[in-house]
Protein backbone atom coordinates (compact mmCIF):
# COMPACT_ATOMS: atom_id res chain seq x y z
CA UNK A 1 0.00 0.00 0.00
CA UNK A 2 2.74 2.37 0.91
CA UNK A 3 4.94 1.86 -2.25
CA UNK A 4 1.61 2.63 -4.37
CA UNK A 5 1.53 5.81 -2.30
CA UNK A 6 4.87 6.71 -3.19
CA UNK A 7 4.94 5.53 -6.90
CA UNK A 8 1.45 7.61 -7.27
CA UNK A 9 3.82 10.85 -5.25
CA UNK A 10 6.61 10.26 -8.38
CA UNK A 11 3.67 9.48 -10.91
CA UNK A 12 2.12 13.57 -9.84
CA UNK A 13 5.02 15.18 -9.69
CA UNK A 14 5.87 14.02 -13.34
CA UNK A 15 2.62 15.30 -14.43
CA UNK A 16 3.12 18.47 -12.55
CA UNK A 17 7.12 18.56 -14.40
CA UNK A 18 5.66 17.79 -17.91
CA UNK A 19 3.17 20.07 -17.52
CA UNK A 20 0.96 17.57 -18.07
CA UNK A 21 -1.37 18.61 -14.96
CA UNK A 22 -1.72 22.35 -16.84
CA UNK A 23 -1.76 21.84 -20.67
CA UNK A 24 -4.62 18.65 -20.21
CA UNK A 25 -6.95 20.73 -18.29
CA UNK A 26 -6.38 23.70 -20.79
CA UNK A 27 -7.13 21.40 -23.45
CA UNK A 28 -10.72 20.40 -21.58
CA UNK A 29 -11.97 23.79 -21.00
CA UNK A 30 -10.87 25.36 -24.47
CA UNK A 31 -13.27 22.17 -25.76
CA UNK A 32 -15.74 22.46 -23.01
CA UNK A 33 -16.67 26.05 -23.23
CA UNK A 34 -16.13 26.23 -27.40
CA UNK A 35 -19.82 24.45 -27.69
CA UNK A 36 -21.81 27.01 -25.61
CA UNK A 37 -19.96 30.20 -27.26
CA UNK A 38 -20.36 28.76 -30.54
CA UNK A 39 -23.97 27.87 -30.71
CA UNK A 40 -24.73 31.16 -28.96
CA UNK A 41 -23.11 32.88 -31.56
CA UNK A 42 -23.47 30.61 -34.59
CA UNK A 43 -25.58 33.64 -36.61
CA UNK A 44 -22.29 36.40 -35.86
CA UNK A 45 -20.07 33.84 -36.58
CA UNK A 46 -22.08 32.53 -40.06
CA UNK A 47 -22.99 36.38 -40.90
CA UNK A 48 -19.46 37.32 -40.21
CA UNK A 49 -18.25 35.00 -42.95
CA UNK A 50 -20.25 36.60 -45.55
CA UNK A 51 -22.50 35.26 -48.46
CA UNK A 52 -25.29 33.44 -46.07
CA UNK A 53 -28.46 33.55 -48.15
CA UNK A 54 -30.78 36.05 -45.89
CA UNK A 55 -33.31 33.98 -44.00
CA UNK A 56 -31.43 31.13 -43.37
CA UNK A 57 -29.93 33.14 -40.30
CA UNK A 58 -33.91 34.04 -39.47
CA UNK A 59 -34.82 29.78 -38.73
CA UNK A 60 -31.64 29.66 -36.50
CA UNK A 61 -32.66 28.48 -33.13
CA UNK A 62 -30.06 28.29 -30.25
CA UNK A 63 -30.27 25.04 -29.29
CA UNK A 64 -31.59 24.12 -25.68
CA UNK A 65 -28.79 24.47 -22.69
CA UNK A 66 -29.42 20.35 -21.99
CA UNK A 67 -28.30 19.88 -25.21
CA UNK A 68 -25.26 21.94 -25.74
CA UNK A 69 -24.34 20.57 -22.67
CA UNK A 70 -24.35 17.19 -23.99
CA UNK A 71 -22.55 18.07 -27.07
CA UNK A 72 -19.77 20.05 -24.94
CA UNK A 73 -19.38 16.57 -22.77
CA UNK A 74 -19.43 15.01 -26.59
CA UNK A 75 -16.40 16.93 -27.63
CA UNK A 76 -14.59 14.49 -24.95
CA UNK A 77 -15.07 11.95 -26.60
CA UNK A 78 -12.88 12.83 -30.12
CA UNK A 79 -10.10 15.25 -29.23
CA UNK A 80 -10.26 14.68 -25.11
CA UNK A 81 -9.96 11.12 -25.38
CA UNK A 82 -6.92 11.37 -27.93
CA UNK A 83 -5.07 13.51 -25.45
CA UNK A 84 -6.03 11.27 -22.64
CA UNK A 85 -4.45 8.29 -25.05
CA UNK A 86 -1.41 10.43 -25.70
CA UNK A 87 -0.72 10.79 -21.73
CA UNK A 88 -1.47 6.91 -21.00
CA UNK A 89 0.22 5.12 -24.20
CA UNK A 90 3.73 6.03 -22.57
CA UNK A 91 3.28 5.34 -19.24
CA UNK A 92 4.02 2.08 -18.75
CA UNK A 93 5.73 1.60 -21.98
CA UNK A 94 7.91 3.84 -20.97
CA UNK A 95 9.20 3.12 -18.52
CA UNK A 96 9.98 -0.59 -19.66
CA UNK A 97 11.60 0.22 -23.07
CA UNK A 98 13.49 3.01 -21.11
CA UNK A 99 14.91 0.54 -18.14
CA UNK A 100 13.33 2.32 -15.13
CA UNK A 101 11.03 -0.43 -14.51
CA UNK A 102 13.69 -2.67 -14.48
CA UNK A 103 14.87 -0.33 -11.26
CA UNK A 104 12.11 -0.13 -9.66
CA UNK A 105 10.54 -2.87 -10.20
CA UNK A 106 13.66 -4.89 -8.28
CA UNK A 107 12.60 -3.17 -5.37
CA UNK A 108 9.75 -4.62 -3.04
CA UNK A 109 7.08 -2.61 -5.27
CA UNK A 110 5.00 -5.14 -7.35
CA UNK A 111 3.89 -4.68 -10.66
CA UNK A 112 0.30 -4.05 -9.56
CA UNK A 113 1.59 -1.54 -6.94
CA UNK A 114 2.93 0.58 -9.68
CA UNK A 115 0.10 -0.30 -12.82
CA UNK A 116 -2.45 0.85 -9.86
CA UNK A 117 -0.22 4.03 -9.07
CA UNK A 118 -0.04 4.75 -12.54
CA UNK A 119 -3.88 4.36 -12.99
CA UNK A 120 -4.74 6.50 -10.18
CA UNK A 121 -2.34 9.53 -11.19
CA UNK A 122 -4.01 9.44 -14.49
CA UNK A 123 -7.46 9.16 -12.96
CA UNK A 124 -6.42 11.80 -10.99
CA UNK A 125 -5.92 14.04 -14.04
CA UNK A 126 -9.06 13.21 -15.62
CA UNK A 127 -11.13 14.16 -12.68
CA UNK A 128 -8.94 17.47 -12.94
CA UNK A 129 -9.96 17.83 -16.35
CA UNK A 130 -13.09 16.68 -16.58
CA UNK A 131 -13.85 18.63 -14.02
CA UNK A 132 -12.53 21.82 -15.11
CA UNK A 133 -13.66 21.52 -18.47
CA UNK A 134 -17.50 20.84 -17.72
CA UNK A 135 -18.00 23.40 -15.49
CA UNK A 136 -16.81 25.71 -17.71
CA UNK A 137 -19.03 24.74 -20.38
CA UNK A 138 -21.86 25.04 -17.59
CA UNK A 139 -21.05 28.04 -16.57
CA UNK A 140 -21.30 29.36 -19.66
CA UNK A 141 -24.48 27.40 -20.82
CA UNK A 142 -25.93 28.97 -18.02
CA UNK A 143 -24.94 32.29 -18.67
CA UNK A 144 -25.73 32.35 -22.34
CA UNK A 145 -28.35 30.06 -22.66
CA UNK A 146 -30.42 28.60 -19.80
CA UNK A 147 -29.87 26.96 -16.67
CA UNK A 148 -29.26 23.40 -15.60
CA UNK A 149 -29.02 21.70 -12.36
CA UNK A 150 -25.46 21.44 -11.04
CA UNK A 151 -26.46 17.77 -9.98
CA UNK A 152 -27.55 16.94 -13.44
CA UNK A 153 -24.33 18.35 -14.86
CA UNK A 154 -22.31 16.30 -12.19
CA UNK A 155 -23.56 13.17 -12.73
CA UNK A 156 -23.43 13.57 -16.90
CA UNK A 157 -20.18 14.37 -16.18
CA UNK A 158 -19.33 11.59 -13.58
CA UNK A 159 -20.81 8.57 -16.26
CA UNK A 160 -18.79 10.75 -19.16
CA UNK A 161 -15.59 10.23 -17.00
CA UNK A 162 -16.26 6.81 -16.37
CA UNK A 163 -16.54 6.21 -20.11
CA UNK A 164 -13.28 7.70 -20.45
CA UNK A 165 -11.49 6.22 -17.78
CA UNK A 166 -12.48 2.77 -19.58
CA UNK A 167 -10.74 3.70 -22.30
CA UNK A 168 -7.90 4.92 -20.40
CA UNK A 169 -7.63 1.56 -18.46
CA UNK A 170 -7.18 -0.69 -21.84
CA UNK A 171 -5.13 2.15 -23.21
CA UNK A 172 -3.06 1.52 -19.87
CA UNK A 173 -3.55 -1.85 -20.68
CA UNK A 174 -2.00 -1.96 -24.34
CA UNK A 175 0.66 0.06 -22.39
CA UNK A 176 1.79 -2.38 -20.63
CA UNK A 177 3.14 -5.17 -23.32
CA UNK A 178 3.42 -2.62 -26.35
CA UNK A 179 5.36 0.36 -27.78
CA UNK A 180 3.49 3.46 -26.77
CA UNK A 181 1.96 3.83 -30.15
CA UNK A 182 0.58 1.36 -30.91
CA UNK A 183 -0.93 1.32 -27.47
CA UNK A 184 -2.49 4.46 -28.28
CA UNK A 185 -3.71 3.62 -31.62
CA UNK A 186 -5.26 0.10 -30.16
CA UNK A 187 -6.92 1.72 -27.06
CA UNK A 188 -8.52 4.41 -29.27
CA UNK A 189 -9.51 1.82 -32.11
CA UNK A 190 -10.98 -0.37 -29.41
CA UNK A 191 -12.93 2.67 -27.69
CA UNK A 192 -14.03 3.79 -31.28
CA UNK A 193 -15.49 0.13 -32.48
CA UNK A 194 -16.92 -0.38 -28.75
CA UNK A 195 -19.02 2.52 -29.96
CA UNK A 196 -19.81 2.11 -33.51
CA UNK A 197 -21.10 -1.71 -32.09
CA UNK A 198 -23.49 0.42 -29.69
CA UNK A 199 -24.67 2.64 -31.83
CA UNK A 200 -25.14 -0.21 -34.29
CA UNK A 201 -26.83 -2.89 -32.12
CA UNK A 202 -27.40 -1.23 -29.23
CA UNK A 203 -29.95 -3.92 -27.49
CA UNK A 204 -26.39 -5.89 -27.73
CA UNK A 205 -24.24 -3.34 -25.92
CA UNK A 206 -26.36 -1.71 -23.43
CA UNK A 207 -25.03 -3.21 -20.68
CA UNK A 208 -21.54 -2.62 -21.77
CA UNK A 209 -19.25 0.49 -20.45
CA UNK A 210 -19.81 1.66 -24.22
CA UNK A 211 -23.83 3.00 -23.15
CA UNK A 212 -22.44 5.27 -20.78
CA UNK A 213 -22.27 8.27 -23.24
CA UNK A 214 -25.95 7.45 -23.67
CA UNK A 215 -26.38 7.42 -20.49
CA UNK A 216 -24.55 10.28 -19.80
CA UNK A 217 -26.82 12.35 -22.27
CA UNK A 218 -29.99 11.25 -20.58
CA UNK A 219 -28.86 12.58 -17.43
CA UNK A 220 -29.26 16.01 -18.77
CA UNK A 221 -31.98 15.68 -21.16
CA UNK A 222 -34.47 13.63 -19.40
CA UNK A 223 -33.83 15.39 -16.15
CA UNK A 224 -32.68 12.30 -13.80
CA UNK A 225 -33.19 9.68 -16.72
CA UNK A 226 -33.26 5.81 -16.31
CA UNK A 227 -30.02 5.25 -14.87
CA UNK A 228 -29.14 1.69 -15.92
CA UNK A 229 -27.51 -0.96 -13.54
CA UNK A 230 -25.56 -2.83 -16.37
CA UNK A 231 -23.20 -0.42 -17.47
CA UNK A 232 -22.65 1.18 -14.02
CA UNK A 233 -21.87 -2.35 -13.15
CA UNK A 234 -19.62 -3.56 -16.06
CA UNK A 235 -17.09 0.09 -16.30
CA UNK A 236 -15.64 -0.71 -12.85
CA UNK A 237 -15.06 -4.29 -13.65
CA UNK A 238 -13.67 -3.66 -16.92
CA UNK A 239 -11.37 -1.15 -15.50
CA UNK A 240 -10.43 -3.73 -12.47
CA UNK A 241 -9.66 -6.46 -15.35
CA UNK A 242 -7.72 -3.77 -16.96
CA UNK A 243 -5.88 -3.05 -14.58
CA UNK A 244 -4.92 -6.83 -13.17
CA UNK A 245 -4.06 -7.52 -16.97
CA UNK A 246 -1.18 -4.99 -16.91
CA UNK A 247 0.12 -5.83 -13.74
CA UNK A 248 -0.04 -9.72 -15.22
CA UNK A 249 1.56 -8.36 -18.39
CA UNK A 250 4.08 -6.42 -16.59
CA UNK A 251 5.34 -9.15 -14.53
CA UNK A 252 5.85 -11.45 -17.53
CA UNK A 253 7.15 -9.12 -20.20
CA UNK A 254 8.73 -6.61 -17.31
CA UNK A 255 12.35 -6.78 -19.87
CA UNK A 256 13.04 -5.93 -23.48
CA UNK A 257 15.63 -7.96 -24.55
CA UNK B 1 29.16 -18.32 5.54
CA UNK B 2 27.36 -17.91 1.94
CA UNK B 3 24.68 -15.48 1.13
CA UNK B 4 23.71 -16.71 -2.27
CA UNK B 5 23.32 -19.91 -3.21
CA UNK B 6 21.93 -20.68 -6.73
CA UNK B 7 21.69 -24.05 -8.15
CA UNK B 8 21.78 -24.95 -11.95
CA UNK B 9 20.20 -21.90 -13.24
CA UNK B 10 18.80 -22.45 -16.71
CA UNK B 11 17.12 -19.29 -18.93
CA UNK B 12 16.06 -19.55 -22.32
CA UNK B 13 14.46 -16.84 -24.66
CA UNK B 14 12.61 -18.71 -27.24
CA UNK B 15 15.34 -21.10 -29.32
CA UNK B 16 18.34 -19.53 -27.54
CA UNK B 17 19.52 -20.41 -24.31
CA UNK B 18 20.89 -17.99 -22.94
CA UNK B 19 21.88 -19.23 -19.35
CA UNK B 20 22.82 -23.15 -19.23
CA UNK B 21 22.17 -24.97 -15.92
CA UNK B 22 25.11 -22.86 -14.24
CA UNK B 23 25.61 -23.49 -10.23
CA UNK B 24 27.81 -21.21 -7.79
CA UNK B 25 27.83 -19.74 -4.59
CA UNK B 26 28.51 -16.14 -3.10
CA UNK B 27 30.68 -15.67 -0.08
CA UNK B 28 29.57 -12.96 2.43
CA UNK B 29 31.50 -10.09 2.52
CA UNK B 30 33.10 -11.15 -1.08
CA UNK B 31 33.24 -9.15 -4.24
CA UNK B 32 32.92 -11.32 -7.07
CA UNK B 33 33.34 -11.05 -10.95
CA UNK B 34 30.86 -12.31 -13.55
CA UNK B 35 33.40 -12.65 -15.99
CA UNK B 36 32.58 -12.91 -19.77
CA UNK B 37 31.83 -11.49 -23.66
CA UNK B 38 28.77 -10.44 -24.84
CA UNK B 39 26.24 -12.41 -24.78
CA UNK B 40 27.70 -14.93 -22.48
CA UNK B 41 24.74 -14.38 -20.25
CA UNK B 42 25.71 -12.57 -17.53
CA UNK B 43 22.76 -9.84 -17.87
CA UNK B 44 20.29 -13.24 -17.87
CA UNK B 45 22.08 -14.23 -14.99
CA UNK B 46 22.10 -11.00 -12.61
CA UNK B 47 18.83 -10.27 -13.46
CA UNK B 48 17.58 -13.92 -11.71
CA UNK B 49 19.14 -13.13 -9.02
CA UNK B 50 17.65 -9.78 -8.92
CA UNK B 51 14.15 -11.41 -9.29
CA UNK B 52 13.28 -9.31 -12.44
CA UNK B 53 13.67 -12.76 -14.51
CA UNK B 54 11.51 -15.97 -13.31
CA UNK B 55 14.43 -18.88 -14.44
CA UNK B 56 13.34 -21.76 -16.34
CA UNK B 57 14.55 -24.22 -13.83
CA UNK B 58 17.26 -24.48 -10.78
CA UNK B 59 17.14 -22.77 -7.30
CA UNK B 60 18.37 -19.21 -5.79
CA UNK B 61 18.39 -19.33 -2.05
CA UNK B 62 19.34 -16.09 -0.41
CA UNK B 63 21.25 -16.56 3.17
CA UNK B 64 20.43 -20.34 4.10
CA UNK B 65 16.29 -19.33 3.12
CA UNK B 66 14.14 -20.88 1.35
CA UNK B 67 14.62 -20.95 -2.56
CA UNK B 68 12.09 -18.66 -3.94
CA UNK B 69 11.75 -16.46 -1.02
CA UNK B 70 11.53 -12.72 -1.54
CA UNK B 71 14.86 -11.03 -0.79
CA UNK B 72 14.57 -8.18 -2.71
CA UNK B 73 14.76 -5.47 0.34
CA UNK B 74 18.44 -6.55 1.14
CA UNK B 75 19.11 -5.98 -2.83
CA UNK B 76 20.72 -3.38 -4.50
CA UNK B 77 21.18 -3.76 -8.11
CA UNK B 78 22.41 -1.27 -10.81
CA UNK B 79 21.60 -2.55 -14.46
CA UNK B 80 23.67 -2.44 -17.88
CA UNK B 81 22.31 0.73 -18.49
CA UNK B 82 20.92 2.24 -15.60
CA UNK B 83 17.51 4.92 -17.14
CA UNK B 84 16.76 7.22 -13.95
CA UNK B 85 13.95 9.84 -14.49
CA UNK B 86 15.78 12.84 -16.15
CA UNK B 87 13.25 15.34 -14.78
CA UNK B 88 14.28 14.62 -11.07
CA UNK B 89 17.06 16.09 -8.62
CA UNK B 90 19.76 13.46 -7.88
CA UNK B 91 18.03 13.76 -4.15
CA UNK B 92 14.90 13.15 -5.05
CA UNK B 93 15.53 9.71 -6.83
CA UNK B 94 17.73 8.94 -4.32
CA UNK B 95 14.79 9.05 -1.98
CA UNK B 96 12.29 8.18 -3.77
CA UNK B 97 14.61 4.76 -4.63
CA UNK B 98 14.70 4.46 -0.36
CA UNK B 99 11.56 5.10 0.10
CA UNK B 100 10.26 2.39 -2.14
CA UNK B 101 12.84 -0.24 -0.44
CA UNK B 102 10.85 0.45 2.90
CA UNK B 103 12.68 3.49 4.74
CA UNK B 104 10.43 5.80 6.47
CA UNK B 105 11.00 9.33 5.35
CA UNK B 106 13.10 10.32 7.79
CA UNK B 107 15.91 7.80 7.39
CA UNK B 108 15.57 8.41 3.64
CA UNK B 109 16.79 12.29 4.42
CA UNK B 110 19.25 10.94 6.61
CA UNK B 111 20.65 8.12 4.29
CA UNK B 112 20.11 9.32 1.06
CA UNK B 113 22.06 12.48 2.01
CA UNK B 114 24.99 10.06 2.93
CA UNK B 115 25.25 8.17 0.13
CA UNK B 116 25.33 11.40 -2.23
CA UNK B 117 27.98 12.57 -0.43
CA UNK B 118 30.21 9.15 -0.59
CA UNK B 119 29.32 9.11 -4.67
CA UNK B 120 30.71 12.95 -4.55
CA UNK B 121 27.11 14.42 -5.91
CA UNK B 122 26.60 16.25 -2.75
CA UNK B 123 26.97 19.70 -4.84
CA UNK B 124 24.66 17.92 -7.73
CA UNK B 125 21.76 16.53 -5.45
CA UNK B 126 19.34 19.39 -6.45
CA UNK B 127 20.38 19.75 -10.00
CA UNK B 128 18.05 17.35 -12.83
CA UNK B 129 19.05 14.22 -13.77
CA UNK B 130 19.25 15.32 -17.45
CA UNK B 131 21.96 17.52 -16.79
CA UNK B 132 24.67 15.03 -15.19
CA UNK B 133 27.15 13.62 -16.97
CA UNK B 134 27.18 9.56 -17.76
CA UNK B 135 30.14 9.03 -14.91
CA UNK B 136 27.87 11.62 -12.41
CA UNK B 137 24.77 8.88 -13.22
CA UNK B 138 26.74 6.28 -13.27
CA UNK B 139 27.94 7.58 -9.54
CA UNK B 140 23.93 8.23 -8.99
CA UNK B 141 22.94 4.57 -10.30
CA UNK B 142 25.80 3.55 -6.90
CA UNK B 143 23.76 5.71 -4.43
CA UNK B 144 20.42 4.08 -5.59
CA UNK B 145 21.67 0.84 -5.33
CA UNK B 146 23.45 1.53 -1.70
CA UNK B 147 20.93 3.93 -0.42
CA UNK B 148 19.24 1.03 1.94
CA UNK B 149 22.43 -0.85 2.69
CA UNK B 150 21.74 -3.68 1.02
CA UNK B 151 23.49 -7.04 2.05
CA UNK B 152 23.69 -7.68 -1.34
CA UNK B 153 24.95 -5.54 -4.75
CA UNK B 154 24.78 -6.43 -7.75
CA UNK B 155 26.50 -4.17 -10.25
CA UNK B 156 25.21 -4.91 -14.10
CA UNK B 157 29.12 -3.76 -16.60
CA UNK B 158 29.44 -0.70 -13.75
CA UNK B 159 32.02 1.03 -16.05
CA UNK B 160 31.53 -0.58 -19.01
CA UNK B 161 30.12 2.53 -20.93
CA UNK B 162 31.75 5.05 -19.15
CA UNK B 163 35.04 6.86 -20.13
CA UNK B 164 38.63 6.43 -18.64
CA UNK B 165 37.96 9.26 -15.97
CA UNK B 166 34.03 8.11 -15.34
CA UNK B 167 35.61 4.38 -14.83
CA UNK B 168 38.22 5.48 -11.97
CA UNK B 169 35.84 6.91 -10.34
CA UNK B 170 33.62 4.12 -10.11
CA UNK B 171 36.03 2.17 -9.42
CA UNK B 172 38.04 4.00 -6.93
CA UNK B 173 34.08 3.49 -5.38
CA UNK B 174 33.77 -0.01 -5.58
CA UNK B 175 36.99 -0.78 -4.03
CA UNK B 176 35.60 1.54 -0.90
CA UNK B 177 32.31 0.07 -0.56
CA UNK B 178 33.73 -3.64 -1.24
CA UNK B 179 34.68 -3.75 2.40
CA UNK B 180 30.64 -3.02 3.65
CA UNK B 181 28.73 -5.30 1.81
CA UNK B 182 28.70 -8.25 -0.93
CA UNK B 183 29.30 -7.22 -4.00
CA UNK B 184 28.49 -9.04 -7.49
CA UNK B 185 29.56 -7.41 -10.52
CA UNK B 186 29.80 -7.98 -14.15
CA UNK B 187 32.37 -7.20 -16.96
CA UNK B 188 33.43 -8.15 -20.04
CA UNK B 189 37.07 -7.08 -19.13
CA UNK B 190 39.63 -9.27 -17.04
CA UNK B 191 41.65 -6.13 -15.97
CA UNK B 192 38.38 -4.85 -14.33
CA UNK B 193 37.84 -7.91 -12.36
CA UNK B 194 41.57 -8.59 -11.21
CA UNK B 195 41.47 -4.94 -9.67
CA UNK B 196 39.08 -4.86 -7.44
CA UNK B 197 37.25 -8.70 -7.35
CA UNK B 198 38.68 -11.71 -5.17
CA UNK B 199 36.32 -14.39 -6.67
CA UNK B 200 35.80 -14.82 -10.72
CA UNK B 201 32.78 -16.47 -12.26
CA UNK B 202 34.03 -16.92 -16.29
CA UNK B 203 31.47 -16.87 -18.24
CA UNK B 204 30.61 -18.30 -22.08
CA UNK B 205 27.45 -19.13 -24.17
CA UNK B 206 25.60 -19.41 -21.03
CA UNK B 207 27.98 -22.00 -19.63
CA UNK B 208 30.44 -21.31 -16.46
CA UNK B 209 33.89 -21.99 -17.71
CA UNK B 210 36.09 -21.51 -14.69
CA UNK B 211 35.12 -20.41 -11.11
CA UNK B 212 36.83 -19.99 -8.07
CA UNK B 213 39.29 -17.21 -6.01
CA UNK B 214 41.09 -15.15 -8.11
CA UNK B 215 44.39 -16.02 -6.41
CA UNK B 216 43.98 -19.84 -6.91
CA UNK B 217 42.61 -19.48 -10.63
CA UNK B 218 45.99 -17.48 -10.83
CA UNK B 219 48.24 -20.15 -9.97
CA UNK B 220 46.61 -22.77 -11.52
CA UNK B 221 46.61 -21.10 -14.85
CA UNK B 222 50.08 -20.19 -14.99
CA UNK B 223 51.69 -22.66 -17.28
CA UNK B 224 54.78 -22.78 -18.83
CA UNK B 225 54.56 -20.77 -22.13
CA UNK B 226 56.08 -19.29 -25.00
CA UNK B 227 55.23 -16.43 -27.53
CA UNK B 228 56.80 -15.68 -30.54
CA UNK B 229 56.40 -14.27 -33.92
CA UNK B 230 58.26 -14.20 -37.12
CA UNK B 231 58.28 -12.41 -40.10
CA UNK B 232 55.52 -13.30 -43.09
CA UNK B 233 56.67 -15.79 -45.03
CA UNK B 234 55.49 -19.41 -45.81
CA UNK B 235 58.58 -20.66 -44.57
CA UNK B 236 58.05 -19.38 -41.22
CA UNK B 237 54.48 -20.11 -40.94
CA UNK B 238 55.45 -24.11 -42.33
CA UNK B 239 57.58 -24.43 -39.23
CA UNK B 240 55.75 -22.83 -37.02
CA UNK B 241 53.02 -25.51 -37.73
CA UNK B 242 55.47 -28.42 -37.61
CA UNK B 243 56.83 -27.13 -34.02
CA UNK B 244 53.07 -27.30 -32.99
CA UNK B 245 53.05 -31.21 -33.16
CA UNK B 246 56.23 -31.76 -31.63
CA UNK B 247 56.04 -33.40 -28.27
CA UNK B 248 56.54 -30.95 -25.91
CA UNK B 249 54.20 -28.69 -27.04
CA UNK B 250 50.98 -28.85 -25.14
CA UNK B 251 48.85 -26.99 -26.76
CA UNK B 252 49.20 -23.88 -29.45
CA UNK B 253 47.74 -20.80 -30.66
CA UNK B 254 47.70 -19.07 -33.44
CA UNK B 255 46.70 -15.55 -34.23
CA UNK B 256 48.39 -14.14 -37.74
CA UNK B 257 52.16 -14.45 -37.27
CA UNK B 258 51.88 -14.47 -32.96
CA UNK B 259 51.76 -17.62 -32.04
CA UNK B 260 52.01 -19.03 -28.35
CA UNK B 261 53.03 -22.56 -27.08
CA UNK B 262 52.07 -24.43 -24.05
CA UNK B 263 54.93 -26.61 -23.23
CA UNK B 264 56.11 -29.17 -20.70
CA UNK B 265 59.92 -28.58 -20.82
CA UNK B 266 60.75 -24.89 -21.02
CA UNK B 267 64.51 -25.90 -21.61
CA UNK B 268 63.97 -28.46 -24.50
CA UNK B 269 61.31 -26.06 -26.13
CA UNK B 270 63.45 -23.03 -26.29
CA UNK B 271 66.49 -24.98 -27.32
CA UNK B 272 64.78 -26.86 -29.89
CA UNK B 273 62.92 -23.68 -31.22
CA UNK B 274 65.96 -21.25 -31.19
CA UNK B 275 68.29 -23.76 -33.16
CA UNK B 276 65.78 -24.61 -35.19
CA UNK B 277 65.36 -21.23 -36.09
CA UNK B 278 68.79 -20.17 -36.84
CA UNK B 279 69.53 -23.38 -39.06
CA UNK B 280 66.53 -22.74 -41.27
CA UNK B 281 67.11 -19.20 -41.23
CA UNK B 282 63.86 -18.33 -40.06
CA UNK B 283 63.21 -14.69 -39.12
CA UNK B 284 62.40 -14.81 -35.95
CA UNK B 285 60.89 -11.16 -34.62
CA UNK B 286 60.09 -12.19 -30.99
CA UNK B 287 60.81 -14.90 -28.37
CA UNK B 288 59.57 -14.71 -25.00
CA UNK B 289 59.30 -17.76 -22.36
CA UNK B 290 57.27 -16.96 -19.43
CA UNK B 291 53.81 -18.27 -17.99
CA UNK B 292 50.21 -18.14 -18.71
CA UNK B 293 48.43 -15.61 -17.24
CA UNK B 294 44.48 -15.53 -16.89
CA UNK B 295 44.12 -13.22 -20.05
CA UNK B 296 45.43 -16.56 -21.77
CA UNK B 297 43.15 -18.40 -19.82
CA UNK B 298 40.12 -15.83 -20.59
CA UNK B 299 40.95 -15.28 -24.68
CA UNK B 300 40.65 -19.40 -24.27
CA UNK B 301 37.86 -19.82 -23.27
CA UNK B 302 36.01 -16.72 -25.11
CA UNK B 303 38.10 -17.39 -28.41
CA UNK B 304 36.72 -21.43 -28.26
N1 LIG C 1 14.79 -10.65 -23.16
C1 LIG C 1 15.49 -11.36 -24.06
N2 LIG C 1 14.88 -11.86 -25.15
C2 LIG C 1 15.57 -12.60 -26.05
N3 LIG C 1 16.87 -12.89 -25.95
C3 LIG C 1 17.54 -12.42 -24.90
C4 LIG C 1 16.90 -11.63 -23.89
N4 LIG C 1 17.81 -11.30 -22.96
C5 LIG C 1 18.97 -11.86 -23.37
N5 LIG C 1 18.82 -12.54 -24.52
C6 LIG C 1 19.88 -13.29 -25.23
O1 LIG C 1 20.56 -14.07 -24.30
C7 LIG C 1 21.95 -14.06 -24.57
C8 LIG C 1 22.70 -13.63 -23.34
O2 LIG C 1 22.42 -12.27 -23.12
P1 LIG C 1 22.95 -11.45 -21.88
O3 LIG C 1 22.57 -12.16 -20.64
O4 LIG C 1 22.46 -10.07 -22.05
O5 LIG C 1 24.53 -11.51 -22.08
P2 LIG C 1 25.66 -10.55 -21.52
O6 LIG C 1 25.06 -9.68 -20.47
O7 LIG C 1 26.69 -11.48 -20.98
O8 LIG C 1 26.17 -9.78 -22.68
C9 LIG C 1 22.17 -13.16 -25.76
O9 LIG C 1 22.36 -13.98 -26.89
C10 LIG C 1 20.90 -12.36 -25.85
O10 LIG C 1 20.60 -12.09 -27.19
MG1 LIG D 1 24.97 -7.69 -20.39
Amino acid sequence: MRSVWIFYQKEMLEAVRSYRLIWIPVVFILLGIMQPLTAYYMPEILGAAGNVPPGMLENYEVPSAAVVMVQALGQYSTIGMLVLALITMNSISGERYSGSAEMVLVRPLTPLAMVVAKWAALLTVLVLALGLGASGAAYYVMELIGPLSWGGISSAAGLYGLWLMCAVSLTLLFSAFLRATAAAFLGLLSAAAFSLAHSLLPAWFDWTPAALPGLSAAMLLEDGGALRLGPLLSAPLFIISCIAGAALLLRRKQLPG
Amino acid sequence: MMLLEATNLRKHFGKHTSVDGISFDIEQGSCVALLGPNGAGKTTTLRMLAGLLEPDSGLISFDGGQPGGDYRKALGYLPQAPSLYGWMSGQEYVLFAAKLSGLNSREAADRGAEVLERVGLKEHARRRISGYSGGMKQRLGLAQALVHRPRLLLLDEPVSALDPLGRREVMELLRDIRDETTIVFSTHVLHDAEEICDHIILMNRGRIAEQGPLASLRSQYSLPVIRLRTEKMSGARKWLEELASRSFVLESRFAGEDVMFNVNDVELARHTILSEAVSREIPLLHFETGSSTLEDLFMKVVGA
